[in-house]
């Protein structure tokens, strides 16, 4: 995930301090995320660096003074075009489990085909066990109070626990 | 443990003879524990919905024995088997399987009404069953006027409504889209966990499967694989990959 554009974007409704930004990132951009005000403020600096977010000190009684900072046009421009731009999904052309297959298939001379059996079976319940928990969640979701987005990260998950499974099916029928 | 409610022992099948004979089972041992949700998944032609229709007494098996509740299902003749999958069974099918002319409620009350239920009580236990699946508000709608997942619900309260030893569920997510076959899949993880309702589905979904507590895998007629599908703990692994993907 990019905090950089989740904090632009926080940015670009208004000026925040620092712990406001970590309370709505977690609130409102990325949830069940729990940020550290570490990453927080050296992506802060970075973007300042680049000219994309400036800040101003405001005095506070009894405190040091605190930053609050604000999106420059440059990260205003910025911001838009990265909206504009599409996201990489990642196609995984170096899978794991499709290189266990192949070692497998390669190294274990006779039992080979009972090698790569085996890695097809260890993923797939590896895998159902994972897809196990998030459909548990999703079934607790409304009970949880969990919110709908939320919800739509564990459809993310499950939709793709639910391919990599399938794909799966499809090596077994190919290879084994 | 308790006795299980269904007992396979042995079982085989074999359909046609000569050059047409196909063996759909070859010899398969398997339990189904009161008050478990089991998935049972395999290729096509690896023998699922003919082990499917024997448990569910649709059909004899060649050799062996299926028990339901402690009755071995292949030495009945057929009259008490019909009673038996009247009264023990409650089946969901893909196709939900509604009469398209009865209501809603009238479907569900049918098993009991076949069964010679006096009409009030069989509407009354029919509401019963819709209100348990959150589907009683659709009552007097005839199957057309249903979406699928709506039909489904109906199928799964007309699987109830006899208070089955056994709900048998057959691809119930195939001829849905996904987001309402995780709805019916969810109705069905509710029917279990709070009425300890017992179920064997067979499907070749993997996100219905995974709701199960338990997956069986068939391949070529023989149990390829059984695996437990463990208890999940309140915070999990995803949620602390949920966490960590920043």
């Amino acid at each position: 995930m990019s905090i950089k554009h989740a904090l632009m974007g926080l940015l670009a409704k208004g000026p925040h301090h620092g712990y406001e930004l970590k309370a709505s990132l977690e609130e409102q951009v990325v949830p069940l995320s729990s940020l550290n005000f570490g990453q927080i403020y050296s992506t802060l600096d970075r973007l300042e660096r680049d000219g994309l977010v400036t800040h101003r000190l405001v005095a506070q009684e009894e405190r040091p003074d605190k930053k609050v900072f604000a999106l420059t046009d440059a990260g205003h421009r910025e911001l838009r075009a990265w909206l504009r731009s599409p996201s990489t999904v990642p196609l995984d052309l170096r899978n794991e489990t499709f290189l266990k297959l192949m070692l497998a298939r390669s190294l274990a001379g006779l039992d080979g085909a009972q090698s790569a059996q085996g890695v097809v079976a260890a993923e797939r319940r590896a895998s159902f066990e994972r897809l196990h928990e998030v459909a548990q969640m999703r079934f607790r979701a409304a009970e949880a109070g969990t919110p709908a987005e939320v919800v739509l990260l564990l459809d993310l998950a499950s939709l793709r626990l639910e391919a990599f499974l399938k794909w799966l099916d499809r090596c077994e029928e190919v290879l084994l | 443990m308790s006795a299980p409610a269904v007992q396979v022992r042995g079982v085989t099948k074999v359909f046609g003879s000569g050059e047409t004979r196909v063996e759909a089972l070859r010899g398969i041992d398997l339990d189904v524990h009161p008050g478990e949700f089991l998935a049972v998944m395999g290729p096509s032609g690896s023998g699922k919905s003919t082990l499917l229709h024997l448990i569910g007494g649709l059909d004899r098996p060649t050799a062996g024995q299926v028990r339901l509740g402690g009755e071995d299902l292949a030495s009945l003749s057929d009259d008490p088997l019909t009673l038996i999958r009247r009264r023990k069974i409650g089946y969901v099918f893909q196709f939900f399987n509604l009469l398209p002319i009865l209501t809603a409620e009238e479907n569900v009350a049918l098993p009991l009404v076949i069964d010679g239920v006096r009409e009030a009580e069989a509407g009354r236990r029919a509401v019963e069953a819709m209100e348990s699946v959150g589907i009683a508000q659709r009552r007097t709608h005839r199957p057309g006027e249903l979406s699928g997942g709506e039909q489904q619900r109906v199928a799964v309260a007309r699987a109830l409504v006899t208070d089955p030893v056994l709900i048998l569920a057959d691809e119930p997510t195939g001829n849905l889209d996904s987001a309402m076959g995780d709805q019916v899949i969810a109705l069905l993880r509710r029917l279990v966990d709070e009425r300890g309702q017992t179920i064997l589905m067979v499907t070749h979904d993997p996100r219905a499967a995974a709701a199960a507590d338990r997956l069986v895998r068939l391949k070529d007629g023989l149990v390829a694989d059984s695996h437990d599908l463990p208890e999940v703990k309140a915070s999990g692994e995803i949620l602390r990959e949920l966490e960590a993907s920043e």
